[in-house]
């Protein structure tokens, strides 16, 4: 028997051998940037003015990120409200990747929305949410259905619902430091001034604004806070006071001060108290931006000749040289991950805003130029905040994505806006 | 025992006195001119043909005094150096190319590189004081060389 | 016996499952109707008859014989055929194979039956004689299927021959077309900086369309970036594929290697 079914076996692993066939593979190399196809369709029962329409705004939001383009929904007939009523081959026709639809019920004292986030490929539901706020809410609800849909599909949360801090400059020798929606909508002025105002930064526990002021005629620091609109003067020593810099903590503050020498920087307490000497150098050092983990400070120095960023550990004080590329480069700042720098880069003689992968050193040109200034990071990374002057005939602002491949500007009106600042997550 | 304790609270004495931390207030540069005009020949610096020039000019993200400008320089080092009672400020300033920190930083080396130029004259360190304005008072609309005079160093005296 | 070398050469899933199953059913058959060992081969057996047999009805042989008459038919057939056109009689020839494995199936059966009937005897001369006249036949039979298994591959040889400049490159062509749909549909701008990979299985129809949602075999570990990859892939519906039926069943299941970033020079 057993001569058989050794007999049997080497038959049946021979025929399989003969049987055994790969399935065909093909590998696919590379890829490109690109946007997302997403119809964001109205909401139905939201009579608003098309501005402000729920749709609208979360279409902005999603454009603005450089991940989503949205489809063209107007004039079409039979809007769908529910995922049930779409039609998906409609929607693929109009090559349509994702859909968002929606109901408002709004009364006087509240409004109620409910909306739905469709894979229109797999014809199924992604996510589903009912938000319920009071009337005046309704900008924010919008941004938070952006924020959701944002985290659906990218695997990190929005930041459409977050604030931004400007300067304003009018004709009459006025400056206002005012706190804005991301997207301009809300502005109000938290200080009003004669005198210029420069770098100003929102703490990361979302309480505080710091900012540089010329109003004792020479700059010094104040920091304020923002729900009482109290404000402390932190730095007015001798010299220059400038550059203030949040530790990640809130509670500490690198700066930069000159006593009748060059640009030096120190570390003391947010209220001004105990203040060190960072570091001593017979050159510029200035721009201080901590890293997100506390360890080390980033600055601007020009010990290398022209104006470089480096980056001294707060332990050892051992100091790293960051930029190599060009011969300006300054103004560092840091995402919450610590992996990647902005900063503004002189190429061809214009000043652009770059971005540098802290660990390749691959630095990326976010900008065109010609004189940009001022970046600072979304707080999730993505984007990046900036000025940008035109020729100095006027200056706005705007955000670019990390990929450098969406600029968008934020209105705030046709002044000189400058020197952004963005909050946290949490404010 | 007592001569330790007394030589211990002489050495603190001494380090406090050594100490870095900076003195809190600082007077506006435009402090009153306190103790009268004496001695300071107002006159001089309103009609020498040097004294009357104010403003040192540099080039594009440089901070060294020019030679064309060293007379100038020199002159009102002179004459800080020979009235004790003399206050000057020298504001540094930079054109609104790049940033607003590093253009302070860039105004304020300037005014120091003027000062030390001023140091080798004999200009004592008492009587002047740097400071930067960066690119705050900068001409926001210049084109090329309609920009070359944001970058100076302007001189001015307390007493005017 | 039969040769082994035979079954090491296959040309298509039809003439493999074929030759599986033909040599299966002849094991089967061997393991069923004949005893390998004698069973007591040092005693013998003796029957008490009470009257002499009656001749028993030996059906079994009618099914070789049969078999044999089949085969020998088409195996005229296909001889005479192959100078012509071998593409189209290509089908014909499989299109018999499958008739031939419906009989063998059917065979299969009435061997279960004679193995019962087989059970029966036991008169062990007779079933000697039995079982040597079955081996003759047996040896026969595989003699014949040997040819034919030689007249088929000649005719599936000729078929490969004819198409032989024209099938694989045909295949490359469509893969390279497919490859290059997808790709430029690939929205890499969720997939990070760093060379990751991912794999998806798809499933084709004849219209170029998925028969169903990709399967993903091989994560990028980023779930955003394996969904705008799937994405990309119900973007580049319909995929273009082959209108020649034997093409494209090798191109109906897929598997799609992705590098989004590229990979590292």
């Amino acid at each position: 028997m057993t001569q058989l079914i050794k007999t049997l076996i080497f038959i049946i692993l021979i025929s399989l051998h003969s049987l055994a066939k790969a399935i065909e593979v093909i590998d696919i190399l590379g890829g490109k940037a690109g946007e997302i196809a997403i119809a964001v369709l109205p909401f139905e029962g939201d009579g608003s003015e098309k501005d402000i329409k729920f749709n609208e705004i979360v279409k902005a939001d999603l454009e603005r990120s450089g991940f989503f383009r949205a489809i063209k929904t107007d004039g079409i007939n039979n809007i769908p409200k529910d995922i049930k009523d779409i039609d998906y081959s409609y929607w693929t026709a109009l090559k349509a990747e994702l859909a968002i639809v929606g109901k408002v019920e709004k009364n006087d004292t509240q409004v109620k929305v409910t909306w739905d986030l469709v894979d229109i490929f797999k014809q199924k539901l992604i996510t589903t949410m009912e938000y319920v706020g009071n009337p005046s809410q309704g900008r924010l609800i919008g941004h938070r259905i952006s924020n959701l849909v944002y985290e659906k599909v990218t695997g990190t949360p929005g930041v459409f619902h977050t604030k931004i801090g400007y300067v304003k400059k009018f004709d009459d020798k006025k400056y206002t430091l005012n706190i804005s929606d991301l997207d301009g909508f809300n502005a109000k002025a938290v200080v009003t001034s004669t005198q210029p105002i420069i770098s100003t930064r929102w703490s990361p526990d979302g309480k505080k604004i710091a900012y540089v002021s010329f109003e004792k005629k020479k700059p010094v620091i104040f920091v304020q806070d923002l729900s009482t609109g109290e404000r402390k003067l932190v730095a007015n020593f001798k010299g220059n006071n400038s550059a203030p810099a949040w530790s990640p903590d809130s509670k500490q503050l690198a700066l930069v001060l000159t006593y009748n020498e060059f640009s030096q920087i120190y570390v003391m307490n947010a209220d001004g108290s105990d203040i060190k000497r960072l570091m001593r150098s017979r050159y510029i050092d200035t721009e201080p931006a901590w890293a997100p983990d506390g360890q080390s400070i980033y600055f601007t120095s020009d010990r290398g000749g022209g104006p470089q960023i480096y980056n001294i550990n707060l332990d050892d004080k051992e100091i790293k040289r960051i930029t190599f590329e060009g011969k300006y480069n300054v103004s560092p700042r840091l995402t919450p991950d610590g992996k990647f720098m902005t900063f503004i880069t002189q190429e061809g003689g214009k000043l652009k805003v770059a971005a540098q992968n802290l660990k390749s050193n691959q630095v990326l040109k976010l900008t065109k130029g010609p004189n940009d200034e001022s970046p600072v990071f979304a707080p999730n990374g993505h984007m990046v905040l900036f000025t940008l002057k035109n020729s100095g005939n006027t200056s706005k602002i705007g955000t670019v994505s990390l990929n450098g491949f969406k600029f968008v500007p934020i209105e705030v009106g046709a002044n000189l806006i400058q020197e952004p600042t963005w909050s946290p997550f949490d404010f | 025992m007592k001569k330790k304790i007394l030589l211990t609270a002489l050495v603190a004495l001494l380090f406090a006195g050594c100490s870095s931390t900076p003195i809190n207030d600082a007077p506006a540069p435009s402090a009153a001119a306190g103790s009268g005009n004496e001695g300071l020949d107002l006159d001089l610096l309103r009609s020498d043909s040097l004294l009357t020039q104010r403003s040192i000019y540099f080039d594009f993200n440089k901070y060294e005094v020019k030679a064309e400008y060293q007379d100038i320089v020199n002159a009102h080092a002179k004459y800080i150096a020979d009235h004790p009672n003399a206050k000057a400020t020298l504001k540094g300033h930079a054109d609104y190319h790049g940033s607003h920190e590093y253009n302070l930083a860039l105004g304020q080396k300037r005014s120091v590189s003027v000062k030390d130029v001023m140091n080798l004259k004999g200009a004592s360190d008492s009587q002047i004081e740097t400071v930067s304005f960066g690119e705050e008072e900068a001409n926001q609309n210049c084109q090329g060389s309609q920009c070359d005079k944001d970058r100076r160093v302007d001189i001015s005296y307390d007493v005017e | 016996m039969f040769r082994i070398a035979d079954l090491e050469s296959s040309i298509d899933t039809q003439s493999n499952l074929f030759t599986l199953i033909i040599h299966l059913s002849l094991i089967l058959f061997m393991a069923f109707t004949i005893q390998w060992k004698p069973k007591n081969p040092y005693f013998a057996e003796v029957e008490l008859w009470e009257a002499i047999p009656t001749k028993t009805a030996e059906n079994q042989m009618t099914p070789i014989k049969e078999l044999d008459v089949e085969k020998q038919v088409t195996k005229k057939e296909i001889v005479k055929e192959i100078p012509k056109q071998a593409d189209v009689d290509a089908e014909i020839i499989l299109k018999k194979k499958k008739e031939k494995i419906k009989k063998l199936q059917e065979e299969l059966l009435k061997q279960e039956q004679i193995k019962q009937l087989q059970e029966r005897l036991l008169n062990e001369e007779k079933s000697k004689r039995i079982e040597k006249e079955k081996l003759e036949k047996l040896q026969e039979m595989l003699r014949s299927e040997e040819v034919n298994q030689k007249s088929d591959r000649i005719a599936i040889q000729a078929d490969k021959d004819v198409e032989a400049g024209v099938n694989s490159g045909e295949l490359d062509k469509y893969k390279a077309l497919i490859q290059q749909k997808i790709q430029q549909n690939v929205n890499n701008n969720l997939c990070g900086t760093d060379y990751i990979s991912l794999d998806f299985e798809i499933k084709l129809l004849p219209s170029g369309e998925l028969l169903s949602d990709p399967v993903l075999k091989k994560s990028s570990k980023n779930p955003s970036c394996d969904e705008a990859v799937e994405r990309a892939i119900f973007i580049s519906e319909p995929l273009p594929v082959p209108t020649d039926p034997k093409l494209f069943a090798k191109l109906k299941q897929l598997r799609l290697k992705f590098y989004p970033n590229g990979q590292p020079e």
